[in-house]
């Protein structure tokens, strides 16, 4: 058979109509009536080459323009050798708000029906219904990734796969995608949607729940040299994986760049316009992995931090989920310590931005030093402020946060936050090294993720985990991961432009860097007042 | 003209408060003066590093810390080495130490490291991500008395085990003592596996290196 040549791109042609091979090779086209020939939606135009005569459908649902202009149909046309072709789809602008930033953009896959929307997290799954007519979210849902009996973190989850070789990989599967279906159940009944009616599904996740979700072996990026099974962009009928939508609903599932840059921040660094701006843009998805891509004259640089639990409130002495009862700020004055709990109610516990907002003021108090170290209680003077807030477990110094009930901040924990912290610095300052630009020379921070967006840039820079100096320049862009879901949903372009990006992304591990531990332990240095 | 007691308390204190600089402009007047290389390495540097050592347990110092007083150490050691009579290495104990095959990480295994050397063993370090016959290869080259390994992943740790099978299998056991650490790490999993010692830090790691070695 002969070839067909897409948009510079040339993908193999087999038998039947031109749609097919076009959806086989991933090119998106609009086909609504799922190439029954009825919409006409399907309109390609010939370029060059030959075509099967003009069917009767054809000359019935094009106008004799189109007909004259060498448009047909992909569901009738069938190639007679090689051919050249391009997709039609109809221009639609459209800007509609979701949760987090959504830039303005074109709106030219869907003309009707429903889409959906994942954003698959380690630790929690986020899914929209889209009606694809006006790109409205007619329900949302969001629930706990049921994974998590296999492991918090997904070092333990592969950890699982290791394990179990022969059924770890489908367990996980079918955790994930009986969530999946359970959320997809729940959007279309709360909107009155039939899931039938779903015609794609758009996913966003990180490069280790892709695999798990899509089934495939992800043992190896758990270990050096972290090498995924796969990175591209995957496509292909839902129900393949045992989602339970419409018979043709297509499941897409965005590209990723390595085995610690996934699609989520793919996603993100798409939504924040990464791909093609001028300026100086770094972007940071804060959380157990804080992953930063930083665009600098033409190139996007992005590494991924190994930061740990302690900035979620895990592996802290006081720590618990951000519910009601943690403490999310505080305020430390010579008159004492003011607490401020989610819901306002009796302190049970500190949350991840609680530890930091906790931090901040003993860095700023000088309670705990530049090196992290807290201060003697013994060097302080009785009638210091900052006396009676500290006490001594053996050698071993804590700062009492509450009395009743009492809440500590060990010197541990200090430390873990430290290592996050440091973490994350070090792989901010590698980056910009890399580039070879300074701070002064970023135009813009942009945070992503739901933790990143409980974190107010004083916390940010109060505790050292980004430098003083790029305070003004932070803006919070929400849940980008499910936002670049959306587009990718909605606009061919936005597609296509997630999939160059992923190609473009530059991985830098950071282990590997020169004189990484030296920046490490650097970056590991707090603020100092 | 400082005396030989001032210029060891500033090699030892400049090792204490990281000061790179302070370390290798005492250590140059050390030797001008004709002290003994020795001596500043014991009583001064090696002293200092014990200091931050004793900080670190006592969690007044972190990890990076003491790496920066490491860092310090080093510069001085540079330059008093050369000075040494001559190399009483061959008394010394000798370990390998290395992150097993698929880990990256090696901070901790550094500190180990350098925590060992201070206490006077002889290290001979495989880096990261070694494959695991490695081990076991260069404790048979070198006639090691230890092998050290770390991992900070649940994915890798088993490497660990392989290790002991295979010095088992060469017929090797009886004379290398095995000691493991890292995030992941506990005494149960080094029961499990049959490793004659965990240790939680890098200070841990040199009591038990000299229990197991029965160093006083």
């Amino acid at each position: 058979m002969g070839s067909v040549t897409v948009k510079g791109r040339k993908i193999s042609c087999g038998e039947g109509p031109l749609l097919k091979s076009l959806l086989d090779a991933g090119v998106f086209v609009d086909n609504p009536c799922n190439g029954t020939g009825v919409c006409g939606k399907c309109k390609v135009r010939i370029l060059k080459g030959e075509c099967s005569p003009m069917s009767e459908t054809e000359h019935r649902l094009l106008s004799d323009n189109d007909a004259a202009s060498g448009i047909r149909l992909s569901c009738m046309a069938e190639a007679a050798g090689d051919v050249e072709l391009e997709v039609l789809q109809q221009d639609r602008k459209g800007k509609v708000l979701t949760k987090g930033y959504l830039p303005e953009f074109d709106r030219d896959l869907y003309e009707d029906g429903y889409g959906i929307v994942i954003d698959i997290g380690t630790t929690t799954v986020v899914t929209a219904l889209i009606d694809l007519a006006d790109g409205a979210e007619l329900a949302a849902s969001s629930m706990v990734n049921a994974q998590k009996h296999f492991g918090l973190d997904v070092l333990t989850r592969i950890t699982y796969e290791y394990e179990h070789p022969e059924d770890g990989a489908r367990r996980l599967q079918e955790a994930i995608v009986h969530s999946v279906n359970d959320m997809i159940k729940e959007v279309c009944r709360e909107a009155g949607v039939r899931a039938e009616d779903i015609r794609e599904i758009d996913v966003a996740a990180n490069c280790t729940m892709t695999h798990m979700f899509l089934g495939v072996d992800a043992r190896s990026i758990g270990r050096s040299p972290y090498k995924p099974v796969f990175l591209e962009a995957k496509r292909f009928p839902a129900k393949e994986i045992g989602i339970e939508a419409g018979e043709n609903t297509v499941l897409y599932c965005l590209p990723q760049v390595s085995a610690y840059i996934g699609a989520d921040i793919v996603a993100g660094a798409y939504v924040c316009g990464l791909q093609d701006t001028q300026k100086n843009v770094l972007f940071i998805d804060i959380g157990t992995n804080g992953e930063i891509v930083l665009a600098s004259g033409g190139r996007l640089l992005c590494c991924s931090c190994a930061a740990g639990p302690a900035l979620e409130g895990m592996n802290i002495s006081s720590g618990m989920r951000a519910a009601d009862g943690a403490v999310e700020d505080v305020r430390i004055t010579e008159q004492g310590t003011a607490l401020t709990t989610i819901g306002g109610k009796k302190p049970e516990g500190i949350c991840g931005s609680g530890i930091l907002a906790v931090l901040k003021e003993l860095l700023r108090t000088g309670i705990v030093k530049k090196t992290g170290v807290f201060i003697k209680k013994d060097k302080l003077s009785e009638a210091d402020y900052r006396y009676p807030m500290l006490r001594m477990d053996g050698t071993k110094r804590e700062f009492i946060l509450n009395e009743d009930p009492l809440l500590i901040v060990t010197q541990g924990d200090i430390r873990q936050v430290q290592l996050a912290k440091g973490a994350i610095l070090s792989g901010f300052t590698a980056l910009l090294l890399k580039a070879g630009i300074t701070m002064d020379e970023l135009d813009h921070v942009m945070i992503a993720g739901q933790f990143g967006a409980h974190l107010p840039a004083d916390f940010l820079v109060g505790t050292g985990i980004l430098p003083e100096g790029v305070k003004e320049k932070i803006a919070y862009v929400g849940n980008s991961s499910k936002t670049g879901a959306y587009m990718a949903l909605m606009s061919q372009k936005a597609r296509h432009g997630m999939e160059e990006l992923a190609a473009r992304m530059e991985y830098m591990e950071l282990a590997e860097t020169e004189n990484y531990e030296r920046i490490f332990t650097e970056s590991m240095i707090f603020p100092g007042f | 003209m400082s005396t030989k007691e001032e210029l060891l308390k500033r090699l030892s204190d400049g090792v204490v408060d990281m000061e790179e600089d302070d370390v290798a402009e005492a250590a140059q007047e050390y030797l001008d003066a004709g002290y003994p290389a020795f001596d500043g390495i014991m009583e001064g540097l090696v002293d200092g590093m014990n200091r931050a050592s004793q900080l670190y347990e006592e969690e007044e110092y972190f990890v990076t810390d003491v790496l920066l007083c490491s860092d310090a150490m080093y510069v001085g050691l540079d330059i008093l080495r050369p000075f040494l009579p001559e190399e009483e290495g061959n008394s010394k104990k000798k370990g390998v130490i290395g992150v097993v095959e698929g880990d990256t990480h090696d901070i901790g295994k550094n500190l180990v490291k350098i925590m060992l050397e201070t206490a006077g063993f002889h290290m001979i370090d495989l880096g990261r991500d070694v494959p695991l016959r490695k081990f076991v290869d260069t404790a048979k080259e070198e006639q090691a008395d230890f092998i050290c390994m770390s991992t900070l992943m649940t994915t890798t740790m088993g490497g660990m085990n392989d290790v002991i099978r295979l010095l088992e299998e060469e017929g090797m056991r009886g004379q290398v003592k095995v000691m493991i650490g890292g995030g992941p790490i506990s005494q149960k999993y080094a029961d499990k596996i049959g490793a004659d010692g965990y240790s939680q830090n890098a200070v841990e790691a040199v009591k038990l290196a000299k229990r197991l070695l029965d160093i006083a």
